[in-house]
């Protein structure tokens, strides 16, 4: 039985004005249903191209991700977008929100994509949202604009977004980035949450120490490949950090 | 949330630069609309004029007779059937040549056409003689001002220029000495101080009041009034009456002669409008311009008359004379506005794809703007053809609203174009202009974005994280 998610010899090769960049050198991965995962690693060392792998957003060069058995990489275009529209909710940093549109609009917009018809019955959709809203403890901000929000705010606006067309994975890459201590530690939460009340699969990176204290199960990466052999994967990401 | 509604929302987040396109569709839908709808009245006031008008042939003094000046030779290439040419004429004695010439060219046109060949049993086409009306112009002195002068046979005029008629007073019947016969009426002079005299030594009346040659001895007598009966007459063009504030009966004087206005003409907004007609055997006497004329008139009376062909003999075989066909005449106006048509449309075909270029290049700019948007939206589940459908929707609705303000602004172009350029149509507007400006105005916008939101929409969703690392 394979996992819930499985890479197999994932590859990626950019290709930068004629030089050649190997971010994922043929990495083998699983992840099982619920888990918990943080990436951690240097800056450059291929998070984002895996996590975008896995999620249907870079193609891969060689190699297959998996998701229940399915190979994503084998979809059409129309395939891969419904599957990220309804199994993958996103939170990337530049994957930010429209600053035309208020909060309600913002959280509602993967569904304007659904082919599925039952996703645009407008009344359901909105007190859906409202309802995630309102767990988020952004209630009151409904009728706000982007602009109008500080940073932490719009973050719990993003995960409503990436929860709007409950998905089953939520791949979020670096979603406490430029957040202050206090402010993280809320997301950081509200991630706890929804891995456990709603019982989703997180996969998440982070620089920051703090996600270790919460994570389930932690990666690092090396130069486009998993940290494997690592009793402690702290010390892992410590190696090469200036210490006194 | 609907696509289409996103869509809206995209537009109005870049205002400024989507006016800066809007603008440049609105200037070009403008433009083509106002010249189509210009060309197309100027078009039909040309089709009312040839069917108001009918096929009416004119004769004129040709340029090499002597006389005229330049300048008033460059009138002559005007449409209506009112110009004038003033200084040149014609001998009123060629007519009866001219006319000789005009049926012999008609006939053998029909015949051509196999329209007059005796068939036995079947009844020949009878082809009703022309009619002709001379005219002669003179500036002259009304009032005390200077006006154009013309001198009418009043029947033949009127019969000939079938859509005049008077808004007040009546014509002359058809027995009135001063229409009916020119041999009549020069038995007349006007001196230089504007009195009237009579040749008694060379014409009277009979007995039963008819003139006769002094040479026939039994001449009594004849009484002034009777015989000249309406060589006074005026009648006025409507505009030249509502513009002096003259009624009938009035009296007017031209040079020194007193006349009395019996008739005001109703406005066919040509040259005939601001003129004072008098009888043409006074304007004759008047003008001392006897026997000649300034022009002739000639109104075909079959439908389809080969007047082209009398036109072209008429000008071959009449010495002095220029014979103009009023179809020939539209053609040379329609000519011109058709090149003028096609000049402006060149203008307007490259103003339109120097501003498509530029949207092409503002629109390609703001997309690659965009271009983290577009990744965001490709992750929360936008496909390509969804992509591209916010992008036409947003260029749709761009378009549709500059082509109604193209087509607004275009409404009152063509008026200021029509006065410009001084052609005096009468601005017809259907709603098929607006049909084809709201089109025009889509298919510029659209036409604009249809490649960069292909290309956009394939982008690869890495590609968009990149310019985050690079801005
Ligand atoms: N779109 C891209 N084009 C070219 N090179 C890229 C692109 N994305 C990532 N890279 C390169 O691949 C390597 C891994 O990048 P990334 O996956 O973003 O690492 P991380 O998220 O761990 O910082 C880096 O050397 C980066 O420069
Ligand atoms: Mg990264």
């Amino acid at each position: 039985m394979s996992e819930f998610i499985e890479t197999k010899g994932l590859k990626k090769i950019y290709h930068v004005g004629g030089q050649k960049v190997e971010a994922l050198k043929g990495v083998d991965l699983e992840i099982a249903k619920g888990d918990f995962v943080v990436f951690m690693g240097h800056s450059g060392s291929g998070k984002t191209t895996l996590v975008s792998t896995i999620g249907g957003l870079t193609r891969p060069t060689e190699g297959t991700v998996l998701i229940e058995g399915n190979d994503i990489w084998k979809l059409n275009d129309k395939q891969l977008s419904h599957f990220r529209n309804r199994k993958i909710g996103f939170m990337f940093q530049s994957f930010s929100l429209l600053p035309t549109l208020n909060v309600l609009n913002n959280v509602v917009m993967p569904a304007i994509f659904s082919t599925n018809s039952e996703r645009k019955d407008t009344e359901a959709l909105k007190s859906k949202a409202i309802s995630l809203l309102t767990d988020l403890d952004m209630k009151r901000k409904v009728n706000s604009f982007p602009s109008e929000l500080s940073g932490g705010e719009q973050r719990r606006v993003a995960i409503a977004r990436a929860l709007i067309n409950d998905p089953e994975i939520i791949l979020a890459d670096e979603p406490t980035g430029e957040l202050d201590i206090r402010t993280e530690r809320e997301v950081i939460d509200i991630f706890c949450q929804i891995n456990k009340t709603y019982q989703k699969t997180l996969i998440v990176v982070s620089h920051s120490l703090t996600w270790l204290e919460k994570a389930k199960t932690i990666i690092v990466m090396k130069d486009g490949l998993i940290f494997k052999d690592l009793a402690d994967p702290v010390e892992a990401i410590m190696e090469g950090v200036c210490k006194s | 949330m609907k696509i289409m509604k996103l869509a809206m929302f995209e537009l109005l987040r870049r205002p400024k630069k989507n006016l800066v396109i809007a603008s440049s569709i609105v200037i070009a839908v403008a433009l083509l609309t106002s010249l189509s709808i210009v060309s197309n009245s100027a078009n039909l006031a040309i089709m009312e004029i040839i069917a108001k008008t009918g096929h009416t042939l004119t004769v004129r003094p040709s340029a090499s007779s002597a006389g005229s000046s330049g300048e008033e030779q460059k009138q002559e290439y005007k449409l209506t059937t009112s110009e004038v040419v003033l200084g040149s004429y014609i001998p009123e004695a060629a007519v009866p040549e001219i006319m000789k010439n005009y049926e012999k060219a008609i006939k053998a046109g029909w015949e051509k056409k196999g329209g007059l060949v005796s068939t036995p049993g079947i009844p020949d086409i009878v082809l009703e003689p022309a009619t002709w009306a001379p005219r002669l112009f003179e500036k002259a002195e009304v009032d005390g001002q200077e006006v154009i002068v013309t001198g009418i046979e009043i029947r033949k005029e009127y019969f000939v220029r079938f859509w005049w008629n008077l808004t007040s007073g009546d014509w002359p019947a058809e027995t009135d000495v001063r229409d009916v016969n020119t041999n009549i009426a020069s038995i007349f002079t006007i001196g230089s101080d504007g009195k009237v005299g009579i040749d008694k030594a060379e014409y009277g009346v009979d007995s039963s009041g008819k003139l006769i040659a002094a040479q026939d001895k039994k001449v009594k007598a004849a009484p002034l009034k009777p015989i000249l009966k309406g060589w006074d007459d005026a009648y006025l063009g409507g505009a030249y009456a509502k513009s002096k504030g003259l009624k009938l009966g009035d009296k007017l004087t031209i040079n020194k002669t007193e006349f009395t206005v019996r008739g005001i003409l109703e406005e066919t907004n040509s040259a005939d409008d601001y003129m004072v007609y008098i009888p043409m055997s006074t304007a004759q006497r008047l003008f001392h311009k006897e026997g000649l004329v300034s022009m002739v008139s000639v109104r075909a009376m079959c439908p389809n008359c080969p007047v082209g062909d009398a036109m072209v003999e008429l000008n071959k075989n009449v010495t002095g004379i220029t014979a103009v066909s009023q179809l020939d005449v539209a053609g040379v106006q329609f000519d011109f506005f058709s090149m003028l048509y096609k000049f402006l449309l060149a203008v307007v075909i490259s103003t339109i794809a120097v501003g498509i270029f530029s949207i092409f290049n503002i629109v390609t700019g703001s997309l690659y703007a965009r271009i983290r948007e577009i990744g965001m939206l490709k992750a929360i589940g936008a496909s390509r053809f969804q992509l591209f459908r916010i992008f036409i929707y947003e260029h749709f609705i761009l378009g549709l609203a500059a082509g109604i303000g193209g087509y607004v602004l275009g409404l009152g172009m063509a008026y200021v174009l029509n006065s410009l350029l001084d052609i005096g149509a009468v601005i017809l507007i259907t709603t098929a202009f607006l049909w084809r400006a709201l089109a025009l105005g889509i298919v510029c916008s659209l036409v604009a974005i249809i490649y960069p939101a292909y290309k956009l929409s394939k982008l690869k969703i890495t590609e968009t994280f990149r310019t985050q690392w690079e801005s």
